[in-house]
């Protein structure tokens, strides 16, 4: 059971970089201007009324204090409460959770449909047009900012076809704008990165052993151009994943999404510290998973990386 | 003397943008049923363009310009893809320079060996387990029953290469290819790969064309040698004859700087080998030729029969 062993070691070496993680945003939200206990009493409220809102919340004890607390609090499983919403932290991150994980999963499902095949053709042909139409397309998903094209998206779809909703999530339909939206962003990088592993692995040595035993080509292109190419596919597709579930900020703001991403944003506008340190903490958790699943997938994929990975140490 | 493999004019170039590389430029060489042919030249000859001439697996911008491969009497250059994968790993095994870059990291070597049988006798690999432990067997490989599971960076360079040697020779074909296959390999480990060869060639009566730059290796190995320079021939002999007297001066030259004599120094060829894009006029090697006259400058030599061996110099019969 080396596979369990290496996944318990991982986990126990991330503690540190979790530790290290929850102090610099601990201090990052405390640096910032503006005070939540301010915010809460309201403008007119008198000084010894704030005092007592910042006492209630324990922001009038030293920054170190208040580290420990929290630190406390966390190991017994609380996240605390939400200073705006005065609801426990956890509950409000896990509402939004589920439809940030789908707007996630749905975006990369998307991206990867459409930019593996469209990676592979334009490595396999690379004088077809279709390649060329792919590089242009690539190049644009990539440098249009997202805004732009979501108010796009909203204006074709929406406005003027009338078939698909713009904003909100009541029904499966209305994930497809913002999913689409994001994916977009995600496919050029993931085109080019599919197209230049695959010429990569063509250009391999042990392809011309595959031809020399007489191996169909079809066999060839699965067996020993894709698997080969991966690796770096694979890297990505992680990286992507990840940077979504921290919220795409942007989409859910224009599309109005209910995910992480906007109760980010409303958080950070309301100072309200222990909820923007709940969020970051998944956010960091989602980072921590996602890296050790892709190595997982690496040393599934490579029999060196497993070597590595599982028989030593 | 039953011929399998007949060259004919052989022309492949490579088209790049400062122009046509002729790597290889009109060969015409012909292959004995159960011999082992060996080609020699420096590297740049064109010897190994040769090599993947007769397997088929020249890439882009490699280009065949002209000529024929006949392979019992088939001409292999004008097959389709599919008809040429039915004939590679089954009719020819090609063996390659560099055991540990030719085989796929990501597969265990049995595997790879096994989609040998899957490709010419279909079925899935799984069925074929058997005959790749017996195949590794033949080829040497210790505890092979524990061997087809293992993957390429478990193992030695000579054994990957073993692997190889395995994968080419599992359908038992009437010719094999080796392009320089001893040549990343400790020396020891080389004596023992040749020696598999050869007994390979016994037992299989198979063919063998051997590549290398290698002349003293040749010496112990090959029935006949065909000597390569600048993309062509220059001469083709039994091996005995060749060495005892070579004909053509490049010869000579390869074969001095190989004799190592004491209070000698080592004699090298002058010069190197021409540019194949512009290959001089007239004989390729005179350039670097002590024996030049005026007209090979000019006129390029044909390869002339010498009583069995053929030569391609002024200098000899001419």
């Amino acid at each position: 059971m080396s596979l369990v062993r290496y996944l318990c070691k991982r986990v126990y070496h991330s503690i540190p970089t979790f530790i290290g993680a929850l102090l610099f945003m601990f201090i990052l939200v405390r640096v910032l201007p503006g005070d939540p206990a301010r915010l809460i009493a309201g403008p007119e409220a008198l000084e010894q009324d704030v005092e007592r809102i910042r006492e209630q919340l324990g922001l009038n004890k030293p920054l170190h204090e208040q580290f420990v607390d929290y630190v406390v609090t966390l190991i017994r499983g609380d996240l605390g409460k939400s200073i705006k919403f005065r609801t426990p932290v956890i509950n409000e991150v896990l509402a939004r959770l589920p439809y940030t994980v789908a707007l996630a999963f749905v975006a990369e499902a998307i991206a990867i449909a459409v930019a593996l095949p469209l990676g592979i053709i334009s490595a396999l042909r690379p004088n077809s047009k279709l390649t060329y139409v792919t590089s242009v397309l690539s190049l644009l998903g990539a440098s249009a900012p997202t805004f732009w094209v979501a108010l796009m998206f909203i204006y074709i779809f929406s406005v003027n076809l009338r078939i698909l909703p713009s904003s909100g999530a009541d029904s499966p339909r209305h994930i497809i704008l913002p999913a689409a939206t994001l994916s977009l962003l995600l496919m050029g990088n993931l085109t080019r990165i599919t197209r230049s592993s695959v010429i990569e692995a063509l250009n391999s040595n042990h392809i011309l052993t595959a031809i020399a035993k007489g191996l169909r080509e079809r066999a060839i292109l699965m067996r020993h151009v894709l698997k080969n190419s991966m690796i770096p596919i694979v890297t990505l597709m992680g990286l992507q994943i990840g940077s979504l579930l921290g919220g795409a900020i942007i989409t859910e703001t224009v599309y109005a999404w209910p995910g992480i991403g906007s109760l980010l944003i409303d958080s950070i506008f309301f100072r309200d510290y222990t909820l923007i340190q709940g969020i970051i903490l998944f956010i960091v958790l989602a980072f921590i998973v996602i890296n050790i699943v892709v190595d997982v997938i690496y040393a599934f994929i490579d029999p060196r990386i497993r070597d590595l990975l599982w028989r030593t140490g | 003397m039953e011929r399998l493999v007949r060259i004919v004019d052989l022309r492949v170039y490579y088209d790049l943008p400062q122009g046509a590389v002729k790597a290889v430029d009109g060969v015409d060489l012909d292959v004995i049923k159960g011999e082992i042919l060996g080609i020699a030249g420096e590297s740049g000859s064109g010897k190994s363009t040769l090599a993947l001439a007769v397997t088929g697996l020249l890439r882009p911008p490699a280009r065949v310009a002209s000529g024929k491969v006949l392979f019992n009497g088939v001409d292999l250059l004008k097959l389709s893809n599919d008809e040429l994968r039915k004939i590679r790993g089954s009719k020819i095994g090609m063996i390659f320079q560099d055991p540990n870059t030719y085989l796929n990291p990501l597969y265990t070597v049995g595997f790879q060996v096994g989609e040998v049988f899957e490709s010419h006798r279909g079925g899935p690999i799984g069925k074929y387990l058997n005959d790749v432990i017996a195949l590794f067997k033949s080829v040497r490989i210790a505890d092979p029953e524990r061997r087809v599971n293992a993957y390429p960076h478990h193992m030695s360079g000579g054994m990957k290469q073993r692997v190889l040697i395995s994968m080419a020779v599992a359908e038992k074909p009437e010719l094999i290819v080796a392009d320089e296959p001893t040549s990343a390999l400790d020396v020891t480990v080389q004596a023992e790969i040749i020696e598999l060869l050869n007994e390979i060639r016994e037992g299989m009566k198979t063919s063998l064309i051997f590549i290398t730059h290698d002349l003293a290796l040749l010496m112990e190995i090959a029935d006949r040698v065909a000597i390569m320079y600048a993309g062509k021939l220059v001469e083709v002999g039994s091996t005995n004859e060749v060495v005892r007297e070579p004909l053509h001066p490049y010869t000579k030259a390869l074969l001095s700087s190989l004799r190592y004599e004491r209070k000698r120094r080592l004699t090298s060829i002058k010069g190197s080998i021409p540019s194949l894009i512009n290959p001089p006029n007239g004989c390729r090697f005179h350039p670097r030729c002590p024996y030049a006259l005026p007209k090979c400058s000019q006129l390029e030599p044909n390869l002339i029969d010498v009583g069995g061996r053929v030569v391609s110099c002024f200098l000899v019969g001419g």
